[in-house]
């Protein structure tokens, strides 16, 4: 096999991989994340106000 | 046309919810600081969600595909480059770690801080300028995509372009860096599902086998090896590596990330894990356009890599890949896979206006007003002028994507572009940080040999792009140096910023 072929290939699979389970966090902790900014950014509002 | 009903229903769905909930975040702006870098509340996830979708487009799709189709996979060196480097800048924190503590909103108010305001406005204006020449081919390469992949009469072309750039407006002017977040989360999402499923489609129908065989066939060794390209080579590989600490440290969408997070230590995880993400969003597009090639090249050699032909009509190398997508996924997926490249379309050109044109207002013209002695600005106007700010770029890019066609493959033009403003801001950055020396007058042609570094050699002298790359960096290094050793040495009281 082609050395360059299969340096490729690992880092195809790496790259696959890493895509498909960061994708899969980011989906459930980002919208975690996204909740929490917004009420803290809601809290900060309501605290100028006062 | 190449579209069923369920595909358009699928697409329009996702179009309405989209600049639906893009809008809410007009709610949560109440100062400058919530409209351009969400008010600094980012966290880890939600942070790469944004910094992935910012950084990964239609056009990104576009041109990694073409990299793939023309060079095979030794095209990957680029994708493996520009992660490796992500996650190195993430680990140690190289420059986003001390812009992030200075609470920066954009890169050239950096160059306030340590250098001078006059410095500021020259790479607010070379920042701006470079920006936007290299956003200005993404509408003309998504258009065509879409209208490739839908089936759309070309004649349309301007008017998917146009339909594009107002939902976009839509939001990004209405709710700024708050709607981008949302929206950016969102649309990573769906971004991210379709290039799962197009890279197992691609594979499945092209078949890895012969992928390889087919790769091998056209370019021989050289599809493989990047030294051994003749378009690659060490010289190409050495000015991606500066390149891409450049831009992952000193591009204005990508800083805005950093900036947006809650603490230094946030942005340095951000950037580590997508870092990883990036040598996919290089290399599975790679893989695509290698897939079209596989599929599809058949006509007369180009450069040494037969044109795509799809039912009969030659294509260039850019259009193969789209062209694949309307010839292998069926009714229903290719309404998810469109809705997904949409998502990446919105979510990329709806960062890059906010940041194109938070340096037009932040960094040109308010120090031009306060340099006129005009009284400062109340935050409240300031988001006014950014909004005006985003409608100027907006319109601009209507412009130059209509008439402007990009020599060669695209991914070198944005390199190109990219490179007028980021050879000097980079050199002057990390001097800025780094070393003590390091002046206004070192800064000044830093910044200006960068520049020139990039333009003359690319656009008058028509260098290859490895050579004006190497040019434009080499060039600002040394405006840096001479600068700083042969100018005042800067004065105790910007140490803050260094």
């Amino acid at each position: 096999m082609n050395p360059w072929l299969a340096f490729w290939t690992v880092w195809l699979v790496i790259a696959a991989i890493s895509f498909a389970v960061i994708t899969a966090i980011v989906m459930v902790k980002g919208y975690r994340d996204l909740r929490s900014m917004f009420s803290r950014l809601a809290e900060q509002r309501t605290h100028d106000r006062e | 046309m190449h579209f069923a009903a369920i595909d358009w229903l699928i697409v329009v769905v996702y179009l309405a919810a989209s600049v639906a909930i893009g809008l809410l975040g007009k709610k949560y702006i109440g100062s400058v600081s919530h409209y351009l870098v969400a008010g600094r509340e980012l966290g880890t996830h939600a942070g790469i969600a944004t910094l992935a979708a910012t950084e990964i487009g239609t056009i990104t799709f576009m041109y990694n595909a073409e990299l793939g189709y023309r060079y095979g996979f030794a095209a990957f060196a680029a994708a493996l480059i520009s992660g490796i480097v992500m996650i190195i800048v993430g680990r140690t924190g190289l420059v986003i770690e001390r812009f992030r503590a200075l609470k920066l909103m954009t890169v050239p108010e950096y160059f306030e801080r340590k250098y001078s305001r006059g410095l500021r406005l020259l790479a607010g204006i070379l920042v701006a300028v470079g920006g936007i020449l290299n956003m200005g081919v993404f509408l003309k390469i998504e258009g065509e995509f879409l209208t490739i992949v839908s089936g759309i009469d070309s004649e349309y072309l301007v008017a998917v372009m146009t339909a594009i750039l107002l939902l976009e407006l839509v939001y990004t002017v209405v709710g700024g860096m708050m709607a981008v977040v949302i929206t950016d989360f969102i649309q990573y999402v769906l971004l991210s599902v379709a290039t799962i499923l197009v890279s197992l489609v691609a594979v499945f129908h092209a078949g890895w086998v012969d992928i390889v065989a087919k790769v091998s066939d056209t370019l021989g060794s050289a599809g493989f090896d990047p030294i051994q390209n003749p378009k690659f080579g060490v010289t190409f590989l050495v000015w991606q590596v500066l390149l891409w600490f450049a831009i992952h440290t000193c591009w204005q969408t990508t800083a805005m990330r950093v900036f947006s997070t809650r603490t230094p230590e946030i942005s340095k995880r951000v950037m580590t894990w997508t870092g990883f993400i990036y040598l996919g969003r290089g290399m599975l597009p790679m893989l695509w356009g290698a897939a079209a090639l596989t599929l599809f090249g058949l006509g007369a050699l180009d450069n040494g890599v037969p044109l795509p032909v799809v039912d009969g009509q030659t294509l260039a190398p850019i259009d193969a890949m789209p062209a694949m997508l309307a010839s292998i996924l069926g009714p229903g997926l290719k309404g998810v896979v469109v809705a997904g490249m949409l998502a990446a379309t919105m979510s990329v050109n709806s960062s890059y206006l906010l940041g194109w044109s938070a340096v037009i207002s932040q960094d040109i013209i308010l120090p031009i007003r306060e340099q006129m002695g005009k009284p400062a600005l109340s935050s409240r106007s300031q988001i006014f002028v950014n909004r005006l700010a985003n409608l100027f770029v907006g319109l601009f890019l209507m412009f130059w994507g209509l008439y402007y066609a990009p020599p060669g493959a695209v991914y070198l033009y944005l390199n190109i572009t990219g490179t007028i403003y980021l050879a000097g801001t980079f050199i002057c950055v990390i001097g800025g940080l780094y070393w003590k020396r390091a002046n206004t007058s070192g800064g000044y042609l830093a910044m200006l040999m960068g520049a020139a570094g990039a333009i003359i050699p690319f656009f008058f002298l028509h260098w290859s792009e490895n050579v004006t790359g190497f040019c434009a960096f080499g060039l600002a290094a040394l405006g840096l140096v001479l600068g700083s050793l042969l100018g005042k040495r800067a004065p105790a009281s910007l140490a803050g910023a260094t």
